[in-house]
């Protein structure tokens, strides 16, 4: 019983003396003289942080029903973790986050897809609160105000099938997009 | 004249006064930088930096403003008559830069300097460049660690600029900063 309380107190130590950060080491003081020479560390930590902007509503007007609807948009995301990377998690406004947008009473089913690039017109398919990873920025900045303007693309689709079996009406829905760090 | 000293044959007499003119360089180079940076007023003149604390910025989340901490620390300098000196800093990145490190990402500070103490802005300092005309108000008859009051005359503020935090990559970042002071 002893051996083992001591053996995880050894653990604790040792993970500890592991754990010191740099800014552990003390500011030396200068001594008196012709000449005097003082130090200080400094240590900052930075953590993983993203940021999405760039977002248009999508508005896809009157459709015809006989056609399938398309709306793509460049958009910006920026990453500052070593590689840059992120992932993305859609979710709708719809019953259980659903991809749809209503009118009240009716609901059309809608698809979101995600490019790692902008100025793309498909990408790959998300399903609603299911975080797709393996993407990676080309931001210089958060806003992308330093080049490129924009590093991703949000594609939105609603299928002919759909927008026939669609009673005519006005329909709106909200699709929320989260990006984390990678 | 040991700057011109020989310690080759003969035959190398070239070779000699090549060596002896780049000895002599060095030397010269020396003694300009000693003088830039160490040079006391008179003899007898002494200065100390001390009260100095770590600066840890800890976790910054805020990527938008500049991050800035400043210290009051003593700095005693005996220089008659109006106890002059000069502080020249030097980081630990390549040339004294200043800069933090996390790995082989870097993220550059500022440092400024107010021979004054509690004050949140100064001169700007620069690699290895002494910022001279900085006066003490703890010179002759003070304990050259402030003990006898004031406490503090000088403040040190290290600032981590806005921009470079939205372009540094995520990670724990360290770094030393020296600081030399030398009386005028």
């Amino acid at each position: 019983m002893n051996i083992s309380r001591y053996s995880k107190c050894g653990l604790l130590i040792a993970g500890a003396a592991l754990a010191m950060p740099a800014s552990a080491l003390a500011a030396t003081q200068g001594t008196a003289g012709a000449t005097s020479t003082g130090s200080v560390s400094i240590s900052a930590t930075i953590p993983g942080r993203v940021q999405l902007s760039g977002l248009a509503d999508v508005a896809f007007g009157t459709v015809d029903p006989t056609v399938a609807a398309a709306q793509a948009e460049n958009v910006c995301v920026w990453s500052n973790t070593s590689g840059k990377g992120y992932t993305v998690t859609a979710t709708g406004s719809g019953t259980s986050n659903a991809f749809t947008v209503s009118d009240g009473t009716n609901t059309v089913p809608y698809s979101v897809e995600w490019a790692g690039s902008s100025g793309q017109s498909s990408g790959t398919a998300l399903v609603s609160g299911t975080a797709l990873g393996g993407l990676s920025s080309t931001a210089a900045n958060p806003t992308c105000s330093a080049g490129p303007s924009a590093t991703a693309s949000l594609i939105v689709r609603m299928t002919a099938a759909s927008l026939q079996a669609a009673v005519a009406s006005s329909y709106l829905g909200t699709l929320t997009l989260l990006v984390a760090p990678q | 004249m040991a700057l011109l000293s020989s310690d080759t044959g003969p035959l190398e007499h070239g070779r000699i006064y090549k060596r002896s003119r780049l000895r002599l360089l060095s030397a010269l180079c020396a003694g300009a930088f000693a003088a830039l940076h160490a040079a006391p007023a008179a003899a007898g003149d002494t200065v100390r930096i001390s009260g100095l604390s770590d600066v840890a910025f800890g976790s910054i989340s805020n990527f938008s403003g500049d991050s800035v901490q400043s210290q009051s620390l003593c700095l005693y300098s005996k220089s008659p008559p109006a106890d002059h000196y000069r502080i020249t800093a030097a980081g630990s990145g390549p040339g004294g830069a200043f800069l933090l490190s996390s790995g082989s990402a870097t993220l550059p500070f500022d440092v400024q300097w107010s021979d004054s103490a509690g004050q949140s802005s100064g001169s700007q300092l620069l690699p290895n460049q002494p910022l001279t005309g900085q006066q003490s108000s703890a010179g002759a008859g003070s304990a050259d660690d402030c003990s006898s009051g004031p406490g503090t005359t000088a403040s040190l503020i290290i600032i981590l600029r806005s921009a470079s935090l939205s372009t540094a990559a995520s990670g724990s970042y360290s770094g030393t900063l020296s600081l030399l002071v030398a009386p005028e």
